[in-house]
């Protein structure tokens, strides 16, 4: 990943980090914001129904108090304090006078707790009512939540006694209206807003006993957690249900306990509070903030875009400056402008490309003395061997001459030849030298390593078992589908030539010649070992100068040749070498020569020993 | 001697009352009586002329009142001739009007006419009683002791219907004999007759009154709650038992709920459901554990009485329903009484008398016993004259 990806990412992800944090700062506070919005709907609906409640039970005591004090009422009450009193005659008064009174319940209970007339139970005449008879201050009391028993099944109902007293004997009236849908349908509820109703007229929940205004509540078994804790402990408390995935079918519910005389749990109001208006909203409130975001994102990316390739445009000149001056152009000068560390970073560094240019041609020009010395040392050595018999042969001749003219011609003949031999000796140095001066470029054409390898090791057969030297043998270990390479089979052969012969210069004492080919990657590969007397490190660093030599009669050309054969191929050649055991040659030629980059430099891949070369 | 023309003053003044008082319970020809039923007749011409003595009910009265039927219960005419009135009007299930027959066998009935009035509901007879818009009227047995307060002359027949559980065969739930004797002990018929009869009527043990077979208090009429729940708690299951009523009869609704909180009080779990129209044949086979069934005597005679009930309840209850041998001894009518008690696939609860409200104008009536008719042909109207019996006609 460039420089400029990473910084257009860095700033993408700090832009994008920052929108969402503002993008959910602004959700939470929203959220808060309709969450009392709701918690004061709610509030509002249990004040209400609390309200409803205080003056509905006001009312069932007036109209109770009303029965009680009634003229019919009073005539009962002082029937049924007779001895011997007929009860019998006022068993269907509590229907009529409940449906004149608008009361779902009303009994009239004798002094002893037996109901004379049940209007919500007809039929209970004659059993007992006997909570109704207990001492308590009725008046005092009011309205009160009750459990009622119809022939239904119980029920809830807002209830008030009142008592007539007759002599020693007391008429209850016990009259209210039941607690159901009847009471929740009368609730004026917000939009949005909705009230249910349990009646906890069993130990555990039922979902049956769960109403709404239209009768049993739907899905009243999702109900259950909230109703069931609430039973457990009675409390206000507050729960959210998710009718479905949608996030705006949720509910949140409000329980309210509605307890009884004892305090004993009756029932529990629940007043929902629809988050679909809610919902809807967040919708809107998510979908502006996307869209802003999107918006924000596009000309956020596009100026972390453009930021980016602000910045790393210097960056970018200066790693083509590096790639520059990799390859090897050291007079690269990049063009950065501005005062930052930016700036600073591309003014240094045409600074030292420019000091490192100087001091290359300081450099090339110091190596271009040394090889000229050494070209002149090395000529100087080689000329000054033949130079010197040349001398001393004609100061031979001429002192023969001088001092003994009857050998003079046997000594001219003498020294002829050797002056004779001598010159051949600078003409063959000379040649040598014209020859690495005159290394051709390689004339590619398709050429199989292992048939060049074949011809070079038939040339000197006859050297390896040649008589008075110790014997040589040569192995090799060729690769059958070697593919063919487009390479100079001449030039080749003249190195693998070199090579051969630097072996065989190192194992005086005979030993084993291998040649392997292999290949992979596209290249081919030739190693060349020898079980020689191997090189130091110190020789295998410098084993290609040319000139260097570790022989007493070499030129030191064999090994630069070879290097220049391969590196004109564009391949790769390298050493190994261990003291004692021999020595390796390993070199890599592409199957194009293109492949690879001229002049490439030699690895000296493992350094063990000394060997002559 | 002062004191004589005083004490014949007395003494004429005496005779004259006496003649004024003889006058007026000498009867009378003429008038019209104006006379209400619940039941909505609509036809007497399928079996005119031919309505069984045994069959109850306003359409046979009114039959009884158009033909001439043998008076011995049971035996058939021979030829149908006409009876005390003959039809004048007839606007079926609505009204119909009946003309005093001048050749009635047994004499020409005293009412000129008899204007009926069917389908009227109880509350609306009574109104019209209150109001003395009518003159005779069937009145609720539950509802007698309210119109008497409401200064209605009521006149109540000796308890003739037997109001009962029965249980029918072959339902699963009360096929256990103990379920049943427990409803049956659970059930306190005295506030049945207290409460919702308002005292008219008695409460039964039997399946005929004692007034009929004199054997009636040999049964026991009282609640036994213990026991009731003490058999409960034998049972198994505890089954939900449901118990029908004619949903038309407020009486039966009344004793059904009754029933209801009875046998809750008993830990025992019943269920009050109302059967449209009670009386079709297919309501006889609703989904019931138990119904109440109404079941009028359509004979004072015991046997009678029994072999009629039992020709009722045979095809709904498992008892024996063969007829009583004829003649039957009071033992054998005990027994057969005794076997289906002990049953409990009928609990007999209450026996009620038949009500009728009568206008302060109405004389000689008396209420119908099982197997009599409607006494028309020998009442008359007080202050009715048959001049102004035909003015009223006209």
């Amino acid at each position: 990943m460039t420089f400029r990806s990473k910084l257009f990412w860095v700033f993408t992800f700090a832009l994008l980090l920052s929108v969402g944090l503002i993008a959910a700062g602004v959700m939470v506070v929203s959220q808060r914001a309709f969450e009392g919005l709701n918690q004061q709907h709610s509030d509002a609906l249990v004040a209400q129904f609390q309200r409803e409640f205080e003056r509905r039970g006001q009312d069932i005591v007036h109209r109770v108090q009303g029965i009680a004090d009634a003229e019919p009422t009073v005539r009962m009450a002082i029937d049924l304090s007779r001895p011997k009193s007929d009860v019998s005659i006022y068993v269907n008064d509590a229907r009529g006078v409940s449906r004149a009174h608008q009361l779902d319940i009303l009994d009239f209970v004798a002094n002893d707790g037996s109901i004379i007339s049940s209007a919500e139970w007809p039929a209970r005449f004659g059993y007992k009512l006997s909570w109704v008879t207990q001492p308590e201050d009725w008046a005092a009391r009011g309205s009160f939540l009750t459990k009622v028993e119809t022939p239904e099944g119980p029920t809830l109902a807002l209830l008030s006694v009142a008592t007539v007293r007759v002599g020693d004997n007391n008429l209850y009236v016990a009259g209210g209206q039941r607690l159901g849908k009847e009471f929740l349908a009368s609730l004026v509820l917000p939009a949005g807003m909705r009230a249910l109703l349990y009646l906890n007229l069993d130990p555990t929940y039922q979902p049956a006993n769960l109403l709404d205004a239209a009768g049993p509540a739907n899905d009243a078994e999702r109900f259950a957690p909230i109703l069931e804790k609430e039973q457990q402990q009675p409390g206000q408390q507050t729960a959210k249900i998710n009718w479905t995935s949608d996030p705006a079918s949720a509910e949140i519910f409000h329980a309210l306990p509605l307890l009884g005389r004892q305090k004993e749990l009756l029932g529990v109001l629940l007043v929902g509070n629809s988050q679909r208006e809610v919902a809807i909203l967040e919708n809107r409130i998510i979908w502006l903030a996307l869209g802003v975001v999107g918006i924000g994102l596009v000309i956020g990316l596009l100026l972390s875009w453009w930021g980016a390739a602000r910045v790393t445009q210097p960056v970018r000149k200066l790693a083509e400056g590096a790639r520059e001056v990799a390859a090897g152009n050291w007079s690269t000068h990049v063009d950065v402008r501005g005062g930052g560390e930016i700036g600073q970073l591309g003014r240094a560094f045409n600074q030292m490309t420019q000091q490192m240019s100087e001091q290359r041609e300081r450099l090339v020009q110091s190596e271009r003395v040394a090889a000229w010395r050494e070209v002149a040392r090395r000529l100087a050595h080689e000329l000054k061997n033949p130079l010197f018999p040349l001398q001393t042969t004609v100061e031979n001749l001429q002192r023969s001459k001088e001092q003994r003219p009857e050998q003079f011609e046997e000594v001219f003949r003498e020294s002829t030849d050797i002056l004779l031999s001598e010159i051949q000796n600078l003409k063959t140095i000379t040649e040598r030298f014209s020859d690495f001066s005159k290394m051709p470029q390689p004339e590619l054409a398709s050429v199989n390593l292992n048939e060049v390898v074949r011809s070079a090791i038939r040339l000197f057969e006859a050297q390896f078992g040649a008589v008075g030297r110790p014997p040589i043998t040569p192995e090799l270990h060729l690769e059958e589908n070697l593919p063919a390479i487009q390479a100079d089979q001449a030039l080749l052969h003249r190195a693998l030539e070199n090579l051969i012969l630097n072996a065989m210069d190192a194992m005086p004492a005979g030993g084993v010649l291998m040649l392997r080919t292999t290949h992979g990657n596209g290249d081919v590969h030739l190693e060349i070992s020898d079980t020689g007397t191997g090189l130091t490190p110190k020789e295998c660093g410098r084993l290609f100068t040319p000139y260097y030599t570790t022989k007493q009669h070499g030129t030191g050309l064999g090994l630069a040749i070879v290097q220049s054969v391969v590196s004109d191929h564009g391949g790769r050649i390298s050493v190994e070498s261990e003291t004692g055991v021999g020595t390796s040659f390993h070199i890599d030629l592409p199957g194009q020569p293109a492949r690879r980059a001229q002049n490439i430099p030699i690895v000296l891949e493992k350094e063990k020993g000394k060997e002559g070369s | 001697m002062s004191r004589r023309p005083a004490v014949i003053s007395a003494v004429v003044v005496l005779l004259l009352c006496a003649e004024r008082v003889e006058t007026a319970r000498r009867p009378k020809h003429g008038g019209e009586l104006r006379l209400e039923i619940s039941e909505a007749v609509q036809t007497l011409v399928s079996n005119a002329g031919r309505e069984s003595a045994e069959e109850v009910g306003a359409k046979a009265q009114i039959v009884a009142l158009v033909y001439d039927l043998p008076d011995s219960p049971g035996k058939q005419p021979v030829e149908v001739k006409p009876g005390p009135f003959v039809m004048a009007e007839w606007d079926p299930g609505n009204h119909a009007v009946l003309k005093a027959n001048s050749d009635y066998r047994k004499g020409r009935p005293f009412l000129n006419s008899v204007q009926i009035q069917m389908g009227r509901s109880a509350r609306d007879m009574l109104v019209d009683l209150e109001l003395g818009r009518t003159d005779l009227a069937e009145i609720p047995v539950e509802q007698a002791r309210r119109a008497t307060d409401r200064g209605v002359r009521v006149s109540v027949s000796k308890p003739d219907e037997l109001l009962a559980v029965v249980f029918p065969a072959g339902r699963a739930a009360t096929e256990d004999a103990r379920v049943r004797e427990a409803l049956a002990a659970a059930i306190d018929r005295a506030s049945l007759v207290n409460f919702i009869l308002q005292k008219n009527g008695e409460a039964a043990g039997g399946l005929l009154p004692q007034w009929s077979s004199g054997t009636a208090f040999l049964f026991s009429t009282a609640a036994d709650a213990g026991r009731a729940k003490e058999l409960w708690a034998q049972i198994t299951g505890s089954p939900k038992l449901v118990l029908g009523y004619d949903s038309g009869d407020s009486l039966e609704q009344s004793v059904a709920e009754r029933i209801v909180v009875n046998a809750k009080e008993a830990g025992i779990s019943v269920t009050a459901q109302g059967i449209p129209g009670a009386g079709s044949a297919a309501s006889k086979q609703g989904a019931f554990d138990a119904r109440l069934m109404r079941l009028r005597m359509t004979s004072p005679l015991p046997r009678v009485a029994l072999t009629n009930f039992l020709a009722t309840l045979g095809p709904v209850a498992k008892i024996d329903a063969s007829p009583l041998p004829d003649p039957a001894s009071p033992q054998d009518i005990y027994d057969r009484e005794r076997a289906i008690v002990s049953s409990y696939c009928v609990v007999s609860l209450v026996w009620l008398p038949q009500v009728y409200g009568l206008s302060a104008r109405v004389r000689n009536w008396k209420a119908p016993g099982p197997g009599e008719t409607w006494p028309l042909a020998d009442v008359w109207l007080e202050g009715a004259t048959e001049s102004a019996g035909e003015k009223e006609k006209q």
